[in-house]
């Protein structure tokens, strides 16, 4: 299935609970950012979880939604192919260098 | 099905009936979906997890709380009241230290308080409560202490109907820590938790949110944490064998009551669609035609607040020279109508009113009873009255 988010780079957001995922989904949702309700890939977690994949080009605009509303990020990776992830590290967060 | 003849006004134990679509949410969530929210990535998991999110929001917009992360479920207001009370051992309350609460408390609060009275020497002072059956607030600052760290209110009556003033309560309670039990009060009197200043409000959805049993949580404000009463599985940090320390998670260990929380959902949905200021309207009106039908009855006491003050549709009264258990007899098996006798789990409260240890008949109408019920209800009573 065609999916807008597959045809550009994404980044994939782990937070600490399902309940927060689905918080992120409400807030992405609600400002028109194309994502999708992912399971926790097992390259990045054994945890079994939900995350949150996006465009990374919404990255900074993600980043503000979700630390404006309170949630804390456990993790964010860009996809680097089907199974292979890497992390962004806080210091480039903080910094908000990556791509 | 239900004796359609029957009248029901026991709401204050539970709400019934319940709304349609509250049948309908548990019908559909038990005939179609996975119970295991948060649990495993399918998508039946991952539907259960939204039920119980969206009620979850639902329930911080109702409450205006600020962040809906700060509502756990529990299976009903008893237990959310312990995980306060134990919960906040060793935490904001310290052996030694002093707690106020009120003449009107249920036992889900009287029952911990008592046990920490004596296990670890917790001092509890009792705000009195006035002819009427209502908490004298002016008495709360003449009770307050230096080491006072905690409050516990009971916002509404299940004996008296009487209503506590919690923004003044909010207002004067200083440093120590506002744990309010709103399991009458929810789904009919507006609760705010920021205007009111509750750090904990503890909810039930089986009456006038109208859920099913078994479903209920509180909120806690931000900045404040409780030991939690049970550890395990949240499907969260699943590597770790430590319980995690973040609500909503660390209060919910276990699989939770999905068909409950969806049920409440529905419930919370029903009365916000049709609006509270509609509903307590509704109760209003009842209470005060029963009220007023009341006081031309020869032979009955009521007590509590007058029809003119602000009061719940919950109604204790004695019939003069008749038990509490044969007026409640009579009326179920002559008029088909369902009260509760006795003392409704408060004690503390039939002993202020002067009503222990026989307790009183209670009536309790619901949004769902009529003015028609109400009639029904004040002829029976002329006549067992009478006899
Ligand atoms: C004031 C009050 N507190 C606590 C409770 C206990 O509710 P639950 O049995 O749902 O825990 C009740 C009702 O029974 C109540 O009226």
């Amino acid at each position: 299935m065609w999916s807008p988010i597959q045809q550009t780079p994404t980044c994939v957001v782990i937070l600490f609970s399902i309940h927060f995922v689905l918080k992120a989904e409400k807030l992405l949702k609600a400002n028109g950012i194309s994502h999708d309700v992912i399971p926790v890939p097992r390259e990045i977690s054994s945890d079994c979880g939900m995350a949150v994949e996006f465009p990374c080009l919404a990255k900074e605009r993600v980043l503000e939604l979700l630390s404006s509303a309170g949630l804390r990020i456990a993790g964010l990776y860009s996809r680097e192919g089907r199974d292979s992830f890497q992390a962004i590290s806080p210091e480039e967060l903080a910094a908000g260098v990556v791509n | 099905m239900p004796d359609k003849s029957a009248i029901y006004a026991d709401n204050a134990a539970t709400s019934f009936p319940k709304p349609r679509q509250v049948l309908d949410a548990v019908a559909a969530v038990l005939g179609s979906m996975s119970l295991s929210p948060g649990r495993s990535a399918h998508r039946f998991s991952l539907e259960s997890s939204r039920l119980i999110f969206d009620t979850r929001e639902a329930l911080a917009e109702f409450f205006n709380c600020p962040d809906s992360s700060r509502i756990a479920f529990t299976c009903n207001v008893t237990e959310a009241l312990n995980v306060g009370i134990f919960g906040l051992l060793g935490e904001t309350l310290h052996p030694g230290d002093h707690v106020i609460t009120t003449a009107l408390e249920h036992n889900a609060v009287m029952r911990p308080l008592r046990h920490l009275e004596k296990t670890a020497g917790i001092g509890i002072s009792i705000l009195p409560v006035s002819g009427e059956g209502e908490v004298m607030v002016s008495e709360l600052p003449r009770l307050m202490r230096d080491n006072t760290r905690l409050i516990v209110v009971n916002h509404v009556s299940n004996v008296t109907g009487a209503v506590a003033d919690l923004e003044a309560i909010g207002r004067q309670k200083g440093e120590a820590f506002l744990l309010v039990d709103a399991a009458q009060s929810a789904g009919v009197f507006p609760i705010d938790v920021v205007r009111m200043n509750i750090d904990m409000l503890a909810f039930t959805g089986h009456k006038s949110l109208l859920g099913p049993t078994g479903s209920g949580g509180f909120y806690l404000r931000p900045g404040f944490g409780l030991r939690p009463l049970k550890m395990g599985g949240t499907g969260s940090n699943s590597e770790t064998e430590i319980q995690p320390d973040f609500m909503p998670d660390c209060y919910e260990a276990g699989t939770p009551n999905t068909l409950g929380i969806a049920g409440l959902g529905a419930g919370l949905n029903f009365v916000t669609g049709t609006g509270l200021a509609v509903i307590r309207a509704h109760e209003q009106r009842l209470c005060r035609l029963f009220l007023d039908g009341l006081a031309q009855i020869k032979g009955v006491t009521v007590f509590g607040p007058p029809a003119d003050r602000e009061r719940a549709a919950v109604i204790s009264l004695k019939v003069s020279g008749k038990s509490e258990s044969e007026v409640a007899q009579r009326l179920d098996r002559d008029y088909h109508i369902m009260v509760r006798a006795g003392l409704h789990c408060a004690p503390a409260a039939h002993r202020a009113m002067g009503t222990f240890a026989e307790g009183t008949v209670r009536f309790s109408f619901g949004f769902f009873n009529t003015e028609a019920d109400v009639t029904a209800c004040l002829a029976a009573l002329e006549i067992i009255s009478g006899k």
